[in-house]
């Protein structure tokens, strides 16, 4: 297998700072990005919301792969570094020994350019990779056209393919404004932004270039649904809300839109640092679970690293990338010392040069359940909390079997939330099993911080008392012939166990 | 605290805990039963979910048998579904030893008067459509079929719960309190429990627990790997064994497969073991594309693990400890989910009756009384260092 000494994971501003500085202090380092992603997986909706927003020419994977490259002029930094970079190459998996599981020989990660697969063992990892969309669902939001901020930043700063038009956006803190002006500046309109808040969230003088530009404004509003047809949407109605987060009747106010962007929040793409069984923890102010680390940005985990909004993510963090490349720079510095190209004075020295941006906690938590209550006030209980098992609230509310079973009986009409939380704590890990919220093949990105806030809301507890469910690989759905092992072992072949009639041997 | 009184003790709110609550609570036991996590929390939520006749290992064949019989009406019975499949189930094989196994077991089928017929790869074809080429041929058991594990054990401890009976989860067995033979009190971390018999279902803590009421019973645990893929137009409706992997396609539409080597594994009492996935998911997964390349551009979505538990000879264990006297021991060697409803009548006939209706004589606990304590290092069934 493969090894290498230093893998970085994400090529945006943290990921690429990370492998200049650790190159640039003497380590061999390999910077992998997923992006360009291939237009399967996009239309998936992973790993951001795209909302089926994007023009064909996501099909043409070199034009693609110009555009993810020109997106970034540091990567040519990172080259001439000696980095050595690897496009359209995912890590779809993270493997560390484990008290049940003790054969890998040493920790590595599965990567796939999207044609096949394969292992690469590390000295040290910097998982940089960033933030999801963070998804909480509206009435008619499974239409095609709800995007996420990352989405529309995806599509067109990186892919210069959003094909949306006209677009509302929810939310108004920094990155709704910036998502907002990034959209207008590429000739979409945005003939609304809609705040839950009776105050705008994010800098005032860009909401007034906004507003100057043709933009309302309008806050303590939510979305009480989208319309479409043929599954596309065309308009949305949004409604003003009182100090309850409930619509006021009569205020009701139709914009004709083919695009719906959420712009409420960003979840930490934590999913490589949690496989690897890095601790960590919740914390709303910044993005939800992160991993805990020090200021050095080593994880608990001994050779791996954070940087960037992997690590946490604020709103301010969406108008200055300088915050998460000085935490890639730190964590490059860290790295390229433990590897020992440089000396733990040299980086010290080096690390104390870089600033420090204090970030200013907001009220993230009190917002996000704003959002989630207006929502199903305006919307109603039957929203898709899961819309790739079409899995409502009501259904997580009332366990409800899916409904392909066409399971009815008066026993399990007697079984609800309220009946399992007499047993126990709730569990996203069971309410899995039994609704099938997050078996889906966005695997879990559109419902997991929504089903934990229906959890703490049924539950009477606070969200972060919610466990996180569990990370599984893959992490990209990958097709079975692409993530095919070429180099499986004659051990693996020829002594594969049938049913449950182990050899006598242990096999790795 | 005072202690809990209940008629019986369960162990273990695992498929085969559960069902045998189930049947002793619908006797009208006072039953309780206690796990350190969730019900079906560990193997019993995470199987493959496949229920066969067990003509591999034939001394399983009647309780599997007749544990076809009960899943039949299963769901009438517990009132919650559990997506049984009675559609059959079919091996296939890849390799001139494979078919050699498929001759093997038509052999005990046809002595067992068990319906199996050998199929040639054309009938396999219309059976599992998309199905590799390089099949030699099938054995079809229409008799067999699957069902959803998590949805299965839930139904039996709701099922457990309407008739009265008492869940207590997260709440692990830490000891016992003995006295003239007999364990009188079960420890757990909420207080003790007095009851007139013990049921120990724990599965792969089997052997630790009987460990402190100073018995050996060889049971080793393993930790295996299982994946899911994207949902997919209905395919075939049949338990799918072949190329050292079983599966099903899940009523929804996922592939569900899994198989492979075992990592043998040390557990305790009271801590979840880790259920990690390795690098092993993708070798399932190319065995799966293989044996359907149909199937190769379907998409994994998703993996998970769990621990078995395994006896020397991968044969169940329904049977009273000579001392203390009131503890029985009631573990599967990883054939527990098929054969769970039969398994939960038999203990309550054994408890009710002492004997049971279904032939669990190859169950006994006397067949292991030659093993030497050091059983698992001679077999190599001990955790790498
Ligand atoms: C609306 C909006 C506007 C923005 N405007 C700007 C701007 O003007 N200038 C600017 O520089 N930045 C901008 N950003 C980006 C943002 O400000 C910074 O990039 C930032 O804070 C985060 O950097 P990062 O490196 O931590 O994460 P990201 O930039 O998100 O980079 C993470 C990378 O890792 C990849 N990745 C994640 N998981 C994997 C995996 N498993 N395998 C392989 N690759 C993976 C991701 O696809 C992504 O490319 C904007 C973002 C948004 C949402
Ligand atoms: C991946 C996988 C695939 C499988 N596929 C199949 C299949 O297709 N068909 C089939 O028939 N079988 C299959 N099996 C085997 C089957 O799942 C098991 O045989 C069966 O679930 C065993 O059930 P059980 O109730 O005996 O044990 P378990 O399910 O292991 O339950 C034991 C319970 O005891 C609890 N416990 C342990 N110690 C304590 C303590 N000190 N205090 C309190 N509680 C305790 C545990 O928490 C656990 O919940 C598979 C197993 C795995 C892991």
């Amino acid at each position: 297998m493969e090894s290498r000494p230093l893998v970085v994971v994400g090529a945006g501003a943290a990921g690429t700072a990370a492998a200049i500085e650790a190159a640039r202090a003497g380590a061999h380092v390999t910077l992998v990005d997923e992006n360009p992603i291939p237009t399967s997986i996009v239309a998936l909706n992973v790993p951001q919301l795209f909302g089926q927003r994007f023009s064909d020419e996501l099909n043409d994977s070199q034009l693609m792969t110009d555009c993810v490259t020109a997106s970034n002029q540091r990567l040519v930094e990172a080259e001439e570094a000696g980095v050595d970079i690897q496009l359209g190459t995912c890590v779809w998996g993270a493997f560390n020994n484990t008290e049940t599981s003790r054969l890998l020989d040493g920790p590595q990660i599965g990567l796939s350019n999207y044609r096949r697969s394969w292992m690469v063992k590390f000295d040290r990892l910097i998982v940089a990779t960033g933030t999801r969309d963070l998804s909480i669902g509206f009435s008619g939001w499974h239409l095609n056209g709800t995007i996420g901020a990352n989405g529309v930043h995806s599509l067109i700063t990186r892919y210069r393919a959003l094909t949306a038009r006209r677009m509302v956006i929810i939310g108004s803190g920094n990155l709704a404004l910036n998502t907002a002006k990034m959209a207008l500046d590429h000739g979409i309109d945005v003939p609304a932004i809609v705040e839950v808040s009776p105050t705008l969230q994010g800098d005032a003088s860009l909401a007034t270039d906004l507003q100057n530009r043709g933009t309302d404004i309008y806050t303590s509003h939510t979305i009480s649904r989208a319309y479409g047809r043929d599954g596309e949407i065309e308009s949305v109605t949004i409604v003003e809300i009182d100090d309850h987060a409930r619509p006021i009747t009569g205020t009701e106010k139709t914009i004709t839109a083919d695009t719906v962007c959420l712009a409420i929040g960003l979840t930490p793409n934590v999913e490589l640092l949690s496989l690897l069984g890095c601790d960590l923890s919740f914390n709303a102010d910044l993005g939800g679970h992160i991993p805990i680390h020090d200021d050095a940005m080593s994880t608990s985990i001994e050779n791996v690293l954070v940087a960037g909004d992997a690590a946490g993510v604020h709103d301010a963090m969406a108008l200055d990338p300088e915050i998460a490349r000085n935490q890639g720079r730190i964590a490059g510095l860290t790295a390229a010392a433990s590897l020992r190209t440089i000396t733990d004075a040299e980086a010290e020295s080096r690390i104390s040069d870089i600033p420090t941006i204090p970030f200013a906690p907001s009220d993230t938590q009190n917002l996000r359940q704003k959002w989630f209550d207006s929502f199903a006030n305006a919307g109603g209980h039957n929203i898709y909390v899961c819309p790739c098992e079409e899995v409502t609230r009501a259904d997580i509310v009332g366990i409800h079997p899916p409904r392909y079973l066409e399971w009815r009986s008066n026993q399990m009409d007697g079984r609800s939330l309220q009946t399992q939380l007499q047993d126990n704590p709730v569990n996203p890990n069971q309410i899995k099993r039994l609704t099938r919220a997050g078996t889906g093949t966005c695997q879990g990105r559109h419902c997991r911080e929504q089903v934990a806030l229906l959890l703490a809301e049924e539950s009477k507890t606070d969200v972060s008392q919610i466990p996180l469910s569990t990370y599984r690989p893959p992490v990209r759905p990958l097709p079975l012939s692409v993530l095919w092992p070429e180099d499986e072992s004659e051990e693996i072949r020829n002594q594969w166990p049938k049913w449950f009639h182990p050899p006598g041997k242990v096999l790795g | 605290m005072p202690p809990i009184t209940a008629d019986i003790a369960i162990i273990g709110a695992g498929v085969s805990g559960l069902a045998s609550a189930y049947y002793l609570a619908k006797a009208g036991l006072d039953v309780v039963v206690v796990d350190k996590g969730l019900a079906g929390g560990e193997a019993s939520g995470r199987n493959g979910g496949m229920i066969g006749e067990r003509t591999d290992d034939p001394p399983v064949i009647p309780i599997a048998v007749e544990s076809i019989n009960l899943w039949k009406t299963l769901e009438q019975e517990l009132g919650y579904p559990t997506e049984f499949t009675h559609q059959g189930r079919i091996q296939v094989a890849v390799t001139e030893e494979e078919m050699n196994d498929l001759f093997t077991e038509r052999d005990v089928a046809s002595r067992q008067g068990i319906t199996m017929e050998l199929i040639d790869p054309e009938h396999v074809q219309d059976l599992i459509p998309g199905i590799s080429p390089r099949v030699l041929g099938g054995a079809f058991f229409p008799n067999g079929g699957h069902a959803n594990p998590q949805r299965s054990v839930q139904a039996f401890a709701w099922a457990f719960q309407d008739l009265g009976g008492r869940l207590y989860q997260n709440t692990a067995v830490t000891g016992f309190k003995l006295g003239n033979g007999r364990v009188a009190a079960v420890e757990t971390t909420a207080g003790d429990i007095a009851a007139d018999m013990v049921i120990s279902a724990a599965g792969p803590q089997t052997a630790i627990l009987a460990e402190m009421v100073g018995v050996h019973v060889p049971v080793a645990p393993a930790r295996v790997e299982i994946l899911a893929t994207a949902p997919i137009e209905p395919l075939f409706d049949i338990a799918l064994v072949g190329n050292g992997l079983y599966g099903r396609q899940a009523v929804r539409g996922n592939l569900l497969f899994g198989g492979g080597p075992h990592e043998w594994a040390d557990v305790d009492l009271t801590s979840d073991p880790n259920k990690t996935n390795t690098p092993l998911i993708i070798n399932i997964g190319r065995r799966l594309a293989e044996i359907l390349p149909a199937v190769a551009d379907v998409p994994m979505l998703r993996t998970w693990a769990g621990i078995v538990e395994q006896a020397p000879d991968y044969i169940p264990i329904i049977d009273f400890l000579p001392d203390p006297s009131n503890y029985l021991v009631v573990t599967a060697s990883a054939h527990g989910f098929g054969i769970c409803p039969a398994t939960g009548k038999a203990v309550s006939e054994l408890i009710l009756n002492g004997e049971s209706s279904i032939d669990i004589s190859a169950f006994t606990l006397s067949r292991f009384s030659d093993i030497k304590s050091d059983w698992r290092q001679q077999r190599g069934w001990v955790p790498a260092a």
